[in-house]
């Protein structure tokens, strides 16, 4: 069943088109990473999926309902930027929101301040960024929420509290949870998601299993000078040809590479190679063009 | 707990398909014996900081292949005498072999120096049975 589900999601600001016909469903106890560049409609879009904006067209569901105040209580949003109440201590911001959920987890709002190295009498307004990121996750976690949106969860965080970002959200999904978060680093989505969407210009470019997308295609490419490339171009397994100079050609297959790059072989190609394609690739191919440096693979 | 297994999620083979060869590695060498109790499936997505869903779609295909058992409540274990021990570990020669041959091949080497190459390595490997 899918929890989160956008239909023809649409937002315009005058005449700028900022989410372009978005059609998105996140299955329960998924985790989906939204993927795209600066400005190609991410936060947009968790605005008008939370009703924080209204869609201009499209409707929205979570567990098959319309999103109201009431959603709010089994869904825990997170913002880049972490919205506290800065003049309090860190305790006190977490007491609130016990006193507000129900489902507040004390014993695990514990667990992650000692996981985040937090001392709950620390005054809000003297954390740095990533403290204050910190603090922001754990008022979403100790909710123990059924729904999850997190809108760059890791940022300024260093890196190994970036790999506890995402054991959070692989127990939280482990344990049921559906999330969809947002991040401009491929490395965190990889390990953390079993989906992904890749979002450009406001339109959703790419989304699926990433597993299956990986699987769905394989390149060969070979150094092909003196072979009559013809009847490759029109192997039934082979969805695209790009030549490279005159002697380089790299073919996309879709099935049995493995096979191609034989007959390629036995008809005189050389260093015939076939490659995975990772996440990179097909980011790099669905929003075109070499990625820019904040979109660097993170391991 | 087991370090077996290891996964690069950047690859561009598929997470839940580097889990399942290398639990069959696992098996076929010895690493996990018949019986032998595997992590759940959030322990070790949680080991592997990877997704759960991807590592329980693992298990999925490892036990219609009959490498594990999965009994709700009790959890994976390593399904005794599956015979994958054999099949796996020929399988797996056999990948090796076909993936060197064919980089060989690719660089231009013909038939019969490849079989060259292929005996100084088999004397190199296998020094007690000289050709």
């Amino acid at each position: 069943m899918s929890a989160i589900v956008l239909s023809g999601l649409t937002k315009r600001y005058g005449s700028f088109t900022a989410v372009d016909d978005v059609s998105l469903s996140v299955p329960e106890g998924s985790v989906c990473g939204l993927l795209g560049p600066n400005g190609a409609g991410k936060t947009t879009t968790f605005l008008c999926l939370l009703n924080f904006a209204r869609a201009t067209a499209g409707t929205i569901t979570i567990a098959g309902k319309p999103v109201t105040p009431a959603t709010f209580e089994r869904l825990a949003y997170v913002p880049e930027r972490a919205t506290l109440y800065e003049w309090l201590r860190i305790g006190e911001n977490l007491e609130i929101a016990r006193r507000a959920y129900r489902s507040w987890d004390s014993k695990r709002a514990k667990e992650l301040l000692d996981l985040f190295a937090l001392d709950p009498k620390k005054k809000t307004r003297t954390l740095s960024k990533g403290q204050q990121t910190a603090v922001g996750l754990i008022l979403a976690f100790a909710r123990r929420p059924s729904f999850l949106v997190l809108d760059e969860p890791a940022s300024g965080l260093d890196p190994l509290l970036q790999r506890a970002v995402l054991d959070l959200v692989i127990a939280a999904a482990a344990n049921g949870a559906t999330v969809l978060f947002s991040s401009h680093q491929i490395g965190q989505v990889e390990r953390a998601a079993d989906r992904v969407a890749i979002m450009r210009g406001g339109k959703l470019v790419l989304d699926g299993e990433i597993d299956a997308l990986k699987a769905s295609e394989k390149t060969v490419e070979a150094v092909v000078d003196g072979v009559e490339l013809a009847a490759f171009v029109r192997d039934p397994r082979v969805r695209s040809v790009e030549r490279v100079g005159t002697s380089f050609a790299r073919f996309a297959c879709r099935d049995d590479a493995d096979g191609f790059a034989a007959v390629l072989t036995a008809a005189g190609a050389r260093h015939v190679r076939v490659l995975d394609r990772t996440l990179e690739d097909l980011f790099v191919e669905a929003v075109g063009g070499a990625p820019s440096a904040e979109m660097a693979v993170v391991a | 707990m087991p370090t077996f297994i290891s996964v690069d999620p950047r690859s561009g083979v598929p997470v839940y398909r580097q889990v399942i060869d290398q639990v069959k590695r696992a098996v076929a060498v010895g690493v996990l014996g018949d019986g032998e109790q595997l992590p759940t499936v959030k322990a070790l997505a949680l080991q592997l900081t990877v997704n759960a869903n991807t590592v329980a779609r693992a298990y999925r295909d490892l036990e219609r292949d009959g490498v594990i058992d999965t009994s709700p409540g009790r959890g994976s274990f390593v399904r005794s005498a599956n015979g994958e021990q054999t099949r796996s570990l020929d399988a797996i020669a056999r990948a090796t072999f076909d993936a060197a041959v064919r980089d060989v091949r690719t660089l231009g080497v013909g038939r019969a120096d490849a079989t060259l190459f292929f005996h100084d390595a088999l004397n190199r490997w296998y020094p007690e049975e000289l050709a």
